[in-house]
């Protein structure tokens, strides 16, 4: 009996292409949405931990308040000490020591006068220790447009787009205005070694970095920093140990009523993250219960016209003495079939396209401009184990819905009216 | 040794629901038939013939009366049983054939036994053997869209006799057919009914058909009006 179904699918085309094509859509829809907000929202956190919240962050209690304002007055202290114990205790996490800053930089001119002077965000960074990932974990090998990472005290990587419009070539001096940790007023000479963009509006629009003992020097601030961050091993966010470690590292300093102690907040914890990491983890729920949803309603409407095309046989098949329950039965086993063979269809060209867009992704940079969120202008997909399998629930649960729900017009009509255009 | 009956009715009436009121279709019917009959039921449209037909076949349940079938009352059926005593004993020929279009003629003809559960060897003997007494064992490969009408209406019959039901309901079976092939078609089953003693229920109001009848049933308003048996003429 299956055989002889299958045949029916196979032969006649509006009971097989039309649909096929419709959950193919569907689900590569589904599979590349899946991927889609996938990349885009690991993207975003991935930028977001590299660059700014780690996946554990180490701050004072004050710092972490204001944290906007990048309050180095409130640095963490005796920094060197915190990383060794932090080094020591929690082991699967790397630890880092980073500083932002704000501030002015000035381009001089051959004379050491003024020829430029832009706003920047700046970060101190661990560029110098022998087995540093920093420079790997921010992208910057690969974002680097002239010249070369800082190797020695002095020297600075600034922002492509802020060395093009003040036209500042590799080699020439830069000068940093800010404010120390004391809240006096800083200025330090750096050599421009490079020039990088990280596709990122909110760096590229002005950006230098440097080494992180480069910037304790000119920010006053031996021997502290702004944050220490973890970075877990593995290389990908994990919340449960984060959280043990966020807990029990929160749980010395508990008792002590300093507002410069130390206090640990995971990534979920930070301005939008959590809700960006819920959003990841729903999203592919999200995309599937959308597709389900209007593919269900598609297929609810090709189900019935087939069903209705299909009265004729579905009488015949009564009046030969098969029972109601077996034909309804039959039309939800060709669902499953033409479902899954919909679905793998779909799977694969959604697949496809979802592996080029992991590789090219779209560079959204000319739709971002002036943006101010830590965010890559290129987004690209990324495909997870669950885009392998993702498309089968639409494909799979909106056929046999639709077909489901076209097939009890079958139990709610009499026989005989089912028959009766076979006696017209 | 008296035939015995194999389908009862009596006091059979049936109504159907039409906007605020009811339609009677059958009023009061009361008849049997034998084993081995070759009758027609006959009268205008709406006449209750096909009604009817789809009482005795189960398609349908009396409103009022008693119609049994092979022993088995109608109206006390589940959908399981009629849907089993379709399949076993019962046999379908419509106006419109209603082939299976995309299933060759063979396919076609194996869906009855295939609702039997029949194995595929015992199956194959059965279809060709029905397809040669239709006498298109030439076909078996075609499918319904490339059969003229009379064709189409013999795998019809094939499909209908494959499973040798006792008994045989064909509802204008000639309606759509020219004036050979009808003949063509009444012969084989007349052919059926001699050597297999098949019992054949018509509806119809084609003359044709009425000349190769044992027994004329004549219907009018849901009621019955004649019944007379025909004596043929002797060669």
């Amino acid at each position: 009996m299956i055989q002889f179904l299958f045949k029916g699918i196979i032969r006649d085309k509006n009971r097989s292409l039309l649909p096929i094509l419709v959950i193919s859509l569907g689900v590569f829809l589904t599979v590349l949405g899946s991927a889609w907000f996938k990349g885009v929202f690991s993207d975003m956190i991935d930028t977001n931990a590299n660059f700014t919240a780690g996946h554990v962050r180490v701050m004072t209690r004050a710092y972490a308040e204001i944290v906007d304002q990048t309050p180095n007055d409130l640095a963490l202290v005796e920094v060197d000490q915190l990383v060794k114990e932090l080094k020591d205790q929690y082991t699967d996490f790397e630890w880092v020591e980073r500083t932002h800053f704000g501030g002015l930089l000035d381009v001089p001119n051959e004379e050491g006068e003024t020829r430029a002077q832009g706003m920047a965000v700046g970060q101190g960074i661990d560029f110098f220790s022998p087995d540093t990932h920093e420079p790997e974990r921010m992208n910057i090998i690969n974002s680097i447009v002239e010249g070369k990472l800082p190797s020695q005290p002095g020297e600075a990587l600034i922002s492509n787009d802020f060395a093009k419009r003040f036209n500042v070539k590799i080699g020439d001096p830069v000068t940093l205005f800010g404010s120390t940790m004391y809240g006096g007023m800083a200025f330090t000479n750096f050599t421009v070694c490079g020039t990088v963009r990280f596709g990122m509006q909110a760096l590229d629009r002005g950006a230098i970095l440097i080494d992180i003992t480069d910037a304790q020097a000119a920010l006053d601030m031996a021997d502290a920093a702004g944050e220490v961050l973890g970075f877990q091993k593995t290389g990908t966010y994990d919340e449960e140990p984060a959280l043990q470690v966020k807990e029990d590292f929160n749980a010395k300093y508990a008792d002590d009523p300093d507002e410069y102690a130390p206090s640990m907040q995971r990534l979920n914890d930070q301005n939008f993250l959590g809700y960006y990491l819920d959003l990841a983890k729903y999203m592919s729920s999200i995309v599937i219960f959308i597709f389900v949803l209007a593919m269900s309603i598609v297929l609810w409407n090709t189900g019935l016209l087939g069903g209705l095309r299909r009265y004729n046989e579905f009488g015949m098949r009564l009046a030969m003495g098969e029972e109601k329950k077996h034909i309804y039965g039959s039309l939800l086993t060709e669902s499953v079939i033409i479902g899954a063979v919909g679905s793998v269809i779909g799977t694969i060209f959604g697949l496809a396209a979802g592996y080029y867009l992991q590789k090219n992704g779209i560079d959204m940079g000319s739709a971002m401009q002036g943006g101010s969120m830590m965010m890559p202008t290129v987004f690209k997909a990324r495909i997870g184990p669950e885009a392998f399998y993702i498309g089968f629930i639409p494909g799979l649960v909106s056929m046999v819905l639709g077909n489901a729900l076209a097939g009890i017009g079958i139990y709610r009509r009499q026989t005989a009216v089912l028959t009766k255009e076979l006696s017209v | 040794m008296e035939n015995p009956a194999i389908i009862h009715i009596d006091k059979l009436t049936k109504r159907f629901p039409v906007g605020n009121g009811e339609f009677t279709a059958l009023n009061n019917v009361s008849l049997q038939f034998e084993k081995g009959e070759f009758t027609g039921l006959v009268g205008p449209s709406g006449s209750g013939k096909t009604t009817l037909l789809n009482i005795i076949g189960s398609l349908d349940t009396p409103t009022e009366g008693v119609v049994t079938v092979l022993g088995q009352s109608i109206a006390g059926l589940s959908h399981k049983q009629s849907a089993q005593l379709r399949n076993k004993h019962l046999g379908f020929i419509f106006q419109t054939y209603n082939l299976f279009p995309v299933y060759t003629v063979y396919e076609n003809v194996e869906f009855a036994l295939l609702l039997q559960h029949i194995p595929a060897a015992e199956r194959r003997k059965a279809v060709l053997d029905a397809l040669e007494w239709v006498g298109l064992t030439d076909k078996i490969n075609s499918k319904p869209p490339q059969l003229s009408g009379g064709e189409g209406q013999r795998v019809a019959i094939a499909r209908a006799m494959v499973k040798r039901p006792a008994i045989m309901l064909a509802d204008e079976p000639t309606a759509n057919l020219d004036s050979k092939n009808s003949h063509h078609i009444l012969q084989t089953m007349k052919r059926l009914n001699e050597e297999l003693h098949t019992t054949f229920l018509f509806a119809t109001h084609d003359e044709k058909v009425m000349a190769y009848l044992d027994r004329i049933i004549s219907l009018e308003d849901g009621k019955v009006v004649k019944d007379e048996q025909i004596v043929h003429a002797k060669n």
